[in-house]
């Protein structure tokens, strides 16, 4: 018999502080033959299990191109308490990967424009991460990352590597201004506004806050883009994975099955219950 | 395949039938109501006409169910043993058997659920057809009938004193092929004629997509308790959450009826009132389900009508959509 919800057993191999709420955790399966049969696409999640405590779906963060599974956790739930009081050594369950992930080909030839908030970034980043390691397949890369606080920001170190890229903008920005800040400020969609990417060939990949999106697409719209050329990633609760618990659905679309990728297009034309 | 049989004959079948099946049938217990139940004594039956409370799916999918744990090693994680011996469910009726041919649909399907088609492959099913529908049931308005075989091996018409049995598949040709006596052609059951023992008559419209955004969700789910009585009952709701209890995970029932079965941890609930549950409910039978595997995800049974506490009636409320 086949199970479909059993996870398999994998270590905590490196935890990182990102904020002060926010863990990435380096992890790798016990077995060497799962690791090596394990294979995802940027924008896929997985299951994370804590036994005694249950399951929380998390994006993979980091891009397949590069040879560990990381996911970003924000401290929320029990499950999320739990996670971030373990260490390295530490065993924890993942079974996935599920959902449809970032449509690749479709990206081919084309100006991507990152338009993150907040852990928003965490979905983004195996993207960004894996077009950096495709770069001739891609165009222009532009990046408008924004949090709330300089504090907030996630995945720091990795800013000066995308900024230096070829053809890449990296536009940090928080709320308000603090001291030592030099980079923007302003929320995302006022950035977005103040940069004015080109819509030409362009598609724009956006997640963040609810509130962010809200304000972005219309934004987006305005510079030119097409509701096709906008991609969203979507958050619900989830505990199957496989379209079967009946949680996630927008319309008749399951979030961990037929997303979490969806078009502004896509989206659209659904009936959504928020 | 028709074949008479009588009540004697069934008795026999079963008591032999027992040796190596289980068998799970209706059971009327006192003061409680009709329940299905494993039998050890083939003359605990219900054969009357009264409906069990609760569908027969909990026997395929269950309330509550282990679904997996750490192995010995306390290490590695294993799958809960399931059983594989044989068992032979009589008495089922044709809405809950085809709510079992629905979620067929769903279980086996893309990322097959084993534990459920486990208890499917395992298992005959032998239903009893309705010869007394009452107010509640509409499953002629949801391609049923009091006669339907969909999800069915067999099914059973009470006839004089014995039943008729039609045999519909060849695992029940095999098994009870040979009880009863062949029927003459005069005697077979016009099974058309029983759809109008059915008096409650529903449309259902083939898209609810134009009335979402509608004040109707409103009105109609205002008596609304959020119980979840209805999807408890429901032969054809499956949604489910998972468990952790210290070193075993189960599976068991959820409903979208409930504020919490979508709560987010973050505090955001993407159906925060009555009205968004209760249009989700209404939605995934009516309208999602059919976009996904073609067919309404409702059999017409009457549960939830019969047993919510505050008489709302999804049928009525299908049928007067403002569509
Ligand atoms: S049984 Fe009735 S009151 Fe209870 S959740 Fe269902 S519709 Fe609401
Ligand atoms: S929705 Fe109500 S009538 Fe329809 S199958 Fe479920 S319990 Fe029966």
């Amino acid at each position: 018999m086949k199970n479909i919800y059993l996870p398999h057993i994998a270590e905590i191999v490196d935890v990182k502080q990102e904020t002060s709420d926010i863990k990435t955790f380096t992890l790798r399966f016990k077995d060497k033959a799962v690791g090596k049969a394990f294979t995802y696409k940027p924008g896929q999640f997985v299951e994370f299990s804590i036994f005694g405590e249950g399951e929380s779906p998390f994006c993979i963060s980091n891009s397949p191109t590069r040879d560990s599974i990381e996911c970003s956790v924000k401290k929320m739930g029990k499950v999320t308490q739990v996670l971030h009081e373990m260490d390295i050594g530490d065993e924890v369950g993942i079974r996935g990967p599920y959902g449809n992930g970032f449509p690749l080909d479709e990206l081919k030839g084309k100006n991507l424009l990152f338009v993150a908030g907040g852990i928003g970034l965490a979905p983004l980043r195996s993207l960004i991460n894996y077009c950096f390691d495709n770069r001739k397949d891609y165009k222009t890369i532009t990046i408008v990352n924004g949090a709330r606080t300089s504090k907030d920001l996630v995945y720091k170190d990795e800013y000066k590597t995308w900024e230096k890229a070829k053809d890449a903008h990296l536009h940090l920005t928080v709320d308000c201004q603090e001291d030592n800040w030099t980079c923007m400020v302003g929320v995302v969609p006022k950035i977005l506004e103040e940069i004015k990417p080109t819509c030409k060939d362009s598609i724009a990949i956006v997640c963040g806050p609810p509130i962010m999106i809200k304000f972005t697409l219309p934004v987006l719209m305005r510079l030119g883009f097409c509701p096709e050329s906008i991609l969203t990633t979507l958050e619900m609760k989830m505990k199957c994975g496989l379209g079967k618990c009946g949680r996630c659905n927008i319309g008749n679309l399951y979030i961990c099955k037929d997303g979490p990728v969806f078009s502004y297009a896509q989206l659209n034309g659904m009936n959504y219950d928020h | 395949m028709q074949r008479l049989i009588t009540k004697q004959d069934l008795v026999n079948k079963l008591t032999e039938l027992l040796k190596d099946f289980e068998v799970v049938g209706p059971k009327e217990l006192s003061n409680k109501g009709i329940f299905y139940q494993v039998i050890e004594d083939a003359k605990e039956l219900y054969l009357g006409q009264d409906f069990a409370i609760e569908p027969i799916k909990k026997f395929f999918l269950e309330p509550s169910s282990w679904i997996l744990r750490h192995a010995k090693d306390d290490v590695s994680l294993e799958s809960f043993p399931q059983s594989d011996k044989k068992r032979i469910v009589i008495g089922a009726r044709p809405c809950e058997a085809k709510g079992l041919a629905l979620l067929d649909k769903l279980f086996d399907s893309e990322y097959k659920d084993d534990f459920y088609i486990n208890n499917r492959k395992r298992t005959i099913v032998v239903g009893l057809a309705c010869a007394k529908p009452d107010m509640s049931c509409f499953c002629t308005s949801m391609q049923g009938s009091p006669a339907e075989t969909s999800g069915m091996d067999a099914l059973i018409f009470e006839s004089g004193d014995g039943f008729i049995i039609e045999l519909v598949t060849d695992k029940a040709k095999h098994i009870l092929g040979s009880i009863g006596e062949d029927i003459k052609e005069d005697q077979k059951l016009n099974k058309d004629k029983m759809k109008a023992l059915v008096k409650k008559v529903i449309k259902t419209p083939e898209s609810l997509d134009k009335v979402f955004e509608s004040d109707y969700w409103d009105e109609v789910s205002r008596p609304c308790i959020s119980c979840g009585v209805c999807t408890f009952l429901c032969p054809t709701c499956h949604c489910f959450d998972l468990v952790d209890e210290e070193k075993k995970r189960m599976r068991c029932y959820d409903g979208c009826s409930f504020p919490d079965f979508t709560l987010e941890a973050s505090g955001v609930n993407p159906r925060p009132t009555k009205k968004e549950r209760y249009r989700q409910r209404v939605f995934h039978k009516f309208d999602y389900f059919k976009k996904n595997f073609g067919e309404n995800l409702c059999v017409g049974c009457g549960r939830c009508i019969r047993h919510c506490p505050v008489k709302i009636d999804i049928a009525d409320i299908v049928d007067k959509a403002p569509i």
